[in-house]
């Protein structure tokens, strides 16, 4: 809202420096963008919150200075002398749509002379950035730029039938507007008409066909009030706003319509001659009565913390513009002011006594109670994966959650149900909700190799959004990487993140991801669920994502994590005897597992089980044989009660030689 | 013989002995530096002790400690050079074409994101002030983002210009989806309050955190997706001097500077009053985001007696305070992931 420092003298005596009046007014609710100055004058740019259309108008920002400097406000009075005719004789409104427009004024001066406007008036529409038009257009928008109010003026001649009807549009109609340009029209929109077409766009912009001009002889004076959501839903619909629509979609003064047009009124009596018809032509309910409300001395201290005296809360609100009805020691009652409609209950009034009492006598050091407060679970859960990962060598990446179709579409290894889309794209194309984090962070390798960037090592937290039919979708905190290096050490960076939270019962199995090579590929479960995947792209993927280099990515659901997660690792006591280790070299057949191997091997080890270590596969078809490979791997023993013996080291050695036997037709590879 | 010349004698023996351990190039030209000054039957030392008896009994403890001290000393320069010529042995030739200035096999230790690390720090400073995470949707029903938060079906907030609504939920077995009901991206952190306060009693002290969404154009200072942080306290007794006196604290931890707060009146649907929150910074005051007493109707949605109970929220921008902390001068670089970037955080 730009303000004019000479139109605002017209209300309150200024006499303090400019810096030192936006400082005010800044603590008080308006910020202060800028003052520029304007051919000797000053163009205050103030910032108005929606809640406050009161201050949409010179006289709105005023009283707000006249409280704040406890001044008086002067209001001018707007009593035009009126000709004896009555208006309802020289012309007729209708209402048909009094949910669009549930109220209508109009009053009509005539035989007024057209021309440019004096230069006082001039001065300040081009202080606050309007262009004067003629003295009638300008005074519209003078009155508007005072109080807030809109107003059109009709060339009356040019009104066909001479009457006025507010209606809804008829599909395919037209209007030409003020600026020139056509606007189609629908049924949801507001028009004002004459008895053959609509000559306005009903709060949001006048039409060409009976705008002011030179030969403008009877003017009609519009004043009404029209419904917000209509308003801002037509000025949506045809990308037209106005400082008119600006208005009406924040609510005007209801009771200040009819002063409005009065004062409207006056000054084109003043300044372009005529006669005014006697009296208005008032269509709708006038606004209903205003209701008391009721403040409890006791309840500013309860909210702000503060005392504010008595005294001083009854004036601030008087001066607000608040009638007390009611006083007591303990309570008063006060009627808002009709330009306050955001005063409805007791704390919009604590509200108010604040912001003008001052905020800054508010105490910074009052004593807060303390409170206890906990680290979540999954914060540290995931702090643990974070570490995991950094010490890995991997950065982490935070991308966007919506993606392109084509990303989305890549891969989706946690639902079947397509992505849900947003009605707009959030940034460039991306309107489906991610399924996967996945091929996002290719996409941040992708870039990173056009910059050829060394070591694009990625992952990142964050969640992907599965769909449930009309439910919310469920939204599932996942692990994402992709790196350039081996399949095995990506993996092992993904086991090293289970080892960090002590998870147990994860298995690894075939990943069957269309995206993954087949033979560099392994996913994770845990029961039947899948709590994870690992992979090297397949040759046609990493073209597919247009990457450059091999590129091995993973993805791992972090519920599980977090819900198992042994977080207060407990103690067990340690055997006080040495450790003995034994090498165990056995041919099987390709198909045998190594994790078989290894829970057989377990099992033989009994209570000396102390680990099993995987070490190596050899494949030989000449020495083994065809289908068949040697596994290398390493058991450790230990006693609670005494040194293992190196003959019961390899009592236990052969007992796992022979149950592989057993189970998998395992020989032990001959050395 | 005084203590004077037998002083000079010693220091004179000890700096010969000392250059010569020092100078021997080769075990055998130490040994015979050792004999010659250290040897146990003719060596200098030795002829030294001798001295000592010369020297006249009221000086003789002096002249006693001071060559006991130098015998310490030229033994252990004699050690240094065993030492020294041991490595020099073992190593040979590699010993003189060390480098000790190449650097060490260093593991690359990864970086994580500003916005994790601010994340952090602003919930670790909460923490100690009594707030406890809390964790809500992202996409979000139309009562979490805006009917309980005091924003009616009318208000513009809720236009569809300004908001990510979602396209209607797919048909399932052919069948429209009975009351479907509009969902959308969430456009703030506050869902999570009403989510709390739908299934806590007070007194509660929660932080929720995380990514939002508005249709902003991308640029230096907007991305349609960013992250906030709020803090919600409801208990009895709760004031705006309260409030004030949180910020404050919160702000003081985080800076590490005694700061003050300053509120300027402000609008939002959920709070009344409502402010604009501001720090004092050098000379002036900087915006740290928005703040108020949670509105009654707000308490009243959750099933709260805003008579009983009353709290304070507040919120912040993460990208703006990361930004600012770091010097990022474009919010537009958190998001675009080049290692470069990601690895000035480390």
């Amino acid at each position: 809202m730009l303000v004019s420092w000479n139109w605002l003298k017209e209300y309150v005596a200024l006499d303090m420096p400019v810096e030192q009046l936006t400082s005010r007014l800044m603590m008080a609710g308006l910020n202060h963008e800028s003052t520029r100055e304007v051919g000797g004058d000053l163009a205050i740019d103030l910032e108005v919150t929606s809640n406050r259309p009161d201050c949409l108008g010179h006289l709105g920002i005023a009283r707000e200075i006249a409280v704040l400097y406890d001044r008086t406000l002067t209001v001018p009075p707007a009593r035009p002398a009126q000709s004896p005719t009555p208006v309802g004789r020289l012309t007729r409104v209708r209402v048909d749509c009094p949910d669009l427009c549930p109220r209508y004024t109009a009053r009509l001066v005539r035989n007024i002379r057209v021309g440019p406007s004096p230069r006082w008036l001039a001065r300040r529409l081009e202080t606050i950035g309007l262009t004067p038009i003629n003295n009638v257009v300008d005074i519209s928008n003078y009155v508007l730029m005072e109080c807030g109010q809109p107003l059109h003026t009709f060339d009356f001649e040019r009104l066909a039938g001479g009457e006025i009807i507010v209606r809804r549009a008829a599909a395919g109609e037209t209007i030409e507007a003020i600026d020139h340009r056509v606007y189609p029209l629908g049924p949801q929109m507001c028009v004002i008409a004459d008895a053959e077409r609509p000559v306005a766009i009903g709060g949001v912009m006048g039409g060409a066909s009976t705008e002011i001009s030179p030969q403008t002889r009877h003017v009609l004076v519009e004043a009404a009030e029209f419904d917000p959501i209509s308003i801002r839903a037509t000025a949506r619909a045809l990308n037209l706003h106005s400082d008119s629509s600006y208005r009406f979609e924040r609510r005007i003064d209801s009771e200040g319509v009819d002063w409005a047009s009065r004062r409207c009124c006056e000054l084109i009596l003043e300044l372009c001659g005529g006669e005014l018809a006697e009296g208005v032509i008032d269509v709708g309910a006038p606004p209903p009565a205003r209701k008391p409300i009721a403040l409890r001395l006791r309840r500013v201290p309860q909210v702000l913390g503060i005392d504010v005296p008595a005294e001083a809360i009854v004036r601030i609100l008087s001066a607000l513009g608040c009638q007390v009805v009611e006083r007591s020691a303990e309570a008063i009652a006060v009627v808002a002011p009709s330009w306050r409609r955001d005063l409805t209950r007791e704390i919009d009034l604590i509200e108010e006594v604040a912001r003008i009492w001052g905020y800054e006598k508010i105490p910074e050091d009052a004593s807060v109670p303390m409170f206890p407060s906990h680290r979540t679970r999954e914060d540290r859960v995931l702090d643990k994966v974070r570490g995991v990962l950094t010490a890995s060598g991997f950065d982490e990446a935070v991308t966007l959650s919506v993606v392109e179709p084509a990303l989305s579409e890549a891969l989706s290894p946690w639902t079947d149900q397509p992505a849900l889309r947003s009605l707009t794209p959030v940034l460039r194309g991306a309107d489906h909700l991610r399924r996967s984090l996945v091929p996002s962070l290719l996409a941040a390798r992708r870039t990173n190799e056009s910059l050829a960037n060394e070591e694009i090592e990625l992952f990142e937290i964050a969640r992907v959004y599965l769909p449930q039919g009309a439910e919310l979708p469920r939204e599932e905190k996942m692990l994402g990487v992709v790196s350039g290096r081996g399949f095995a050490e990506v993996r092992g960076a993904v086991e090293a993140v289970f080892d960090s939270v002590r998870i147990a019962g994860i298995a690894a199995a075939e990943a069957a991801i269309d995206l993954l090579d087949p033979a560099e590929s392994c996913c994770w479960r845990r029961g039947d669920a899948l709590v994870g995947y690992a992979g090297r792209l397949s040759a046609e993927a990493q073209a597919r994502f247009d990457l450059r280099g091999p590129t091995v990515v993973a993805e791992l659901h972090l519920a599980p994590l977090v819900e198992a997660a042994q977080l207060v690792p407990q103690y067990a006591p340690l055997s006080n005897y040495p450790a003995v280790c034994r090498d165990i070299n056995l041919v099987v057949d390709e198909k045998v597992r190594w994790a078989e191997v290894a829970t057989v091997a377990a099992e033989q080890c009994g209570p000396f089980a102390e680990e099993v270590l995987y070490r190596d596969t050899y494949r030989d078809a000449q020495r083994l044989g065809p289908e068949k490979k040697s596994l290398l791997f390493s058991v450790v023993l230990r006693s609670r009660e005494a040194t293992l013996t190196n003959q019961q080291a390899d009592e236990i050695r052969q007992r796992i030689v022979e149950a592989c036997g057993r189970r998998f037709g395992a020989v032990l590879r001959a050395q | 013989m005084s203590l004077e010349s037998f002083i000079a004698a010693l220091d004179a023996f000890s700096r010969e002995a000392a250059a010569a351990f020092a100078s021997a190039e080769n075990e055998e030209s130490l040994e015979a530096a050792r004999v010659k000054y250290l040897g146990a039957r003719s060596g200098q030392l030795k002829d030294l002790q001798k001295g000592l008896g010369q020297i006249a009994p009221a000086d003789r403890p002096a002249a006693g400690k001071r060559f006991n001290e130098l015998k310490v000393g030229i033994e252990e320069a004699l050690r240094q050079a065993t030492a020294r010529l041991k490595q020099g042995s073992a190593a040979g030739p590699r010993a003189q074409h060390f480098d000790p200035t190449i650097p060490g096999t260093r593991r690359r230790i990864g970086c994580l994101h500003p916005l994790t690390q601010t994340i952090a720090e602003l919930k670790d400073i909460m923490g100690r002030l009594g707030f406890t995470a809390a964790d809500g949707p992202e996409v979000e029903d139309e009562r979490h983002n805006f009917e309980a938060l005091n924003i009616p079906p009318e208000h513009p907030a809720r236009d569809a210009l300004d908001n990510f609504y979602l396209a209607a939920a797919e048909t399932t077995a052919g069948a429209a989806s009975p009351g479907a009901k509009a969902r959308l991206l969430r456009s703030q952190t506050s869902t999570v309050q009403i989510r709390v306060m739908e299934q806590t009693t007070p007194p509660i002290r929660i932080i929720s955190c995380g990514r939002v969404y508005r249709p902003d154009t991308a640029d230096a200072t907007h991305y349609p997706m960013f992250h906030q942080i709020e803090g919600l306290l409801i208990d009895r007794h709760v004031t705006m001097a309260d409030l004030k006196s949180v910020l404050r604290l919160f702000a003081r931890s985080f800076f590490a500077d005694d700061v003050h707060i300053r509120f300027r009146p402000s609008f939002f649907p959920f709070t009344e009053p409502s402010v604009e929150v501001d720090m004092s910074w050098r000379d002036g005051w900087i915006e740290m985001g928005g703040a108020g007493m949670v509105d009654p109707n707000v308490l009243q949605a959750v099933g709260y007696d805003p008579e009983e109970y009353s709290g304070f929220a507040f919120g912040l921008g993460i990208e703006r305070v990361c930004a600012r902390r770091h010097g990022v001068t474009d919010i537009r670089e958190f998001f675009k992931n080049d290692v470069r970037f990601l690895r000035q955080f480390g």
